[in-house]
């Protein structure tokens, strides 16, 4: 008996694992009125500094915030921004390049979502792969700092456009690495023309308070719709 | 480069497609992948084989087919029946 080959068709994607979970995830956002943001940059660029005088800044204001951190290793982001007295936990992953759905829907099963106005995804330092994971968030916020140099938004496209908000940080030292500004706005137009910027400071506050209001301004945006 | 991730649940949603036709041996796994999809062909035949490795999957191929659009499907098996 001689082996017979035949071709069974199917339909099935295969990407849209991670949306579906996503999707559950934004459906259980809504319901426990929590509105999630989530930050994307390469490492270095000050991500976690900026996310702990941001949950300081609203905390203070009386809001409810939390922040889920991933990193390959080590859990020292969590224990930075934990100083802020907000609920915070880290996401080891190991060897992946990104957070997806699946690692945050494991991370939140024991959180008390509806106790919480905010909660902040902070993805692994990455420019690359972040940008193709949906995590349910309601906006995304791309970092990039002054000493990065001004063409990573041309150079890395994709994660720009996936952004709602760019945030350039590190503005402090932008005079000692002569960081041009309008090269670097004009790179963020070219890719996602019409993009919100913020350029920040969170050694020194600059233009927090303002940051801080977009992301209440997002809250309350959310709570009415 | 998150295609060995990809491919991973390429080789699982296979396997699941796999087990409705029991007795059955996978020779080739068909893909249509989006040019639009952000995930590398290369890469992704780069990282069949290990994600294959272990599975009732071993020694199947991938074949892919580049097509428009942004979407990643598992489009066919292609089967020997014993």
């Amino acid at each position: 008996m001689t082996a017979t080959t035949r071709i069974v068709e199917i339909r099935r994607n295969v990407l849209k694992a991670n949306d579906a979970i996503a999707r559950e995830l934004r459906e259980r956002f809504e319901r426990a009125c929590v509105c999630v943001v989530s930050m994307v940059s390469s490492p270095g660029s000050g991500k976690t500094a900026f996310l702990e005088k941001t949950l300081t800044m609203l905390r203070l204001r009386g809001l409810r915030v939390a922040a889920l951190v991933g990193d390959l290793a080590t859990d020292n982001d969590a224990a930075r921004l934990a100083r802020s007295g907000a609920l915070v936990k880290q996401i080891v992953t190991g060897t992946t390049c990104h957070l997806d759905a699946l690692m945050v829907r494991k991370a939140l099963e024991d959180w008390p979502l509806d106790e919480l106005d905010f909660l902040f995804i902070e993805n692994v330092g990455n420019l690359v792969c972040p940008a193709s994971y949906d995590l349910g968030e309601r906006a995304r916020i791309v970092l990039l700092s002054v000493t990065e140099g001004e063409d990573k938004p041309l150079k890395y496209p994709s994660i720009f456009k996936s952004a709602d908000l760019a945030v350039i940080t590190k503005m402090d030292l932008a005079e000692a690495v002569e960081f041009d500004a309008d090269a670097a706005l004009r790179g963020i137009d070219t890719v996602r023309p019409g993009m919100e910027i913020r350029m920040v400071s969170a050694k020194r506050g600059d233009n927090m308070a303002s940051f801080a209001d977009w992301v209440e301004k997002l809250g309350s945006a959310r709570s009415a719709g | 480069m998150h295609e060995l991730s990809i491919a991973m649940s390429i080789a699982d949603a296979a396997e699941e497609e796999a087990a409705k036709h029991a007795g059955s041996r996978v020779c080739a796994v068909h893909l249509r992948l989006g040019k639009l999809s952000g995930v590398v062909k290369d890469a992704l035949l780069f990282s069949w084989d290990a994600s294959c490795d272990g599975t009732s999957l071993t020694g199947a191929r991938l074949v892919v087919e580049e097509v428009g659009g942004a979407d990643l499907e598992l489009s066919g098996l292609e089967i020997e029946d014993a």
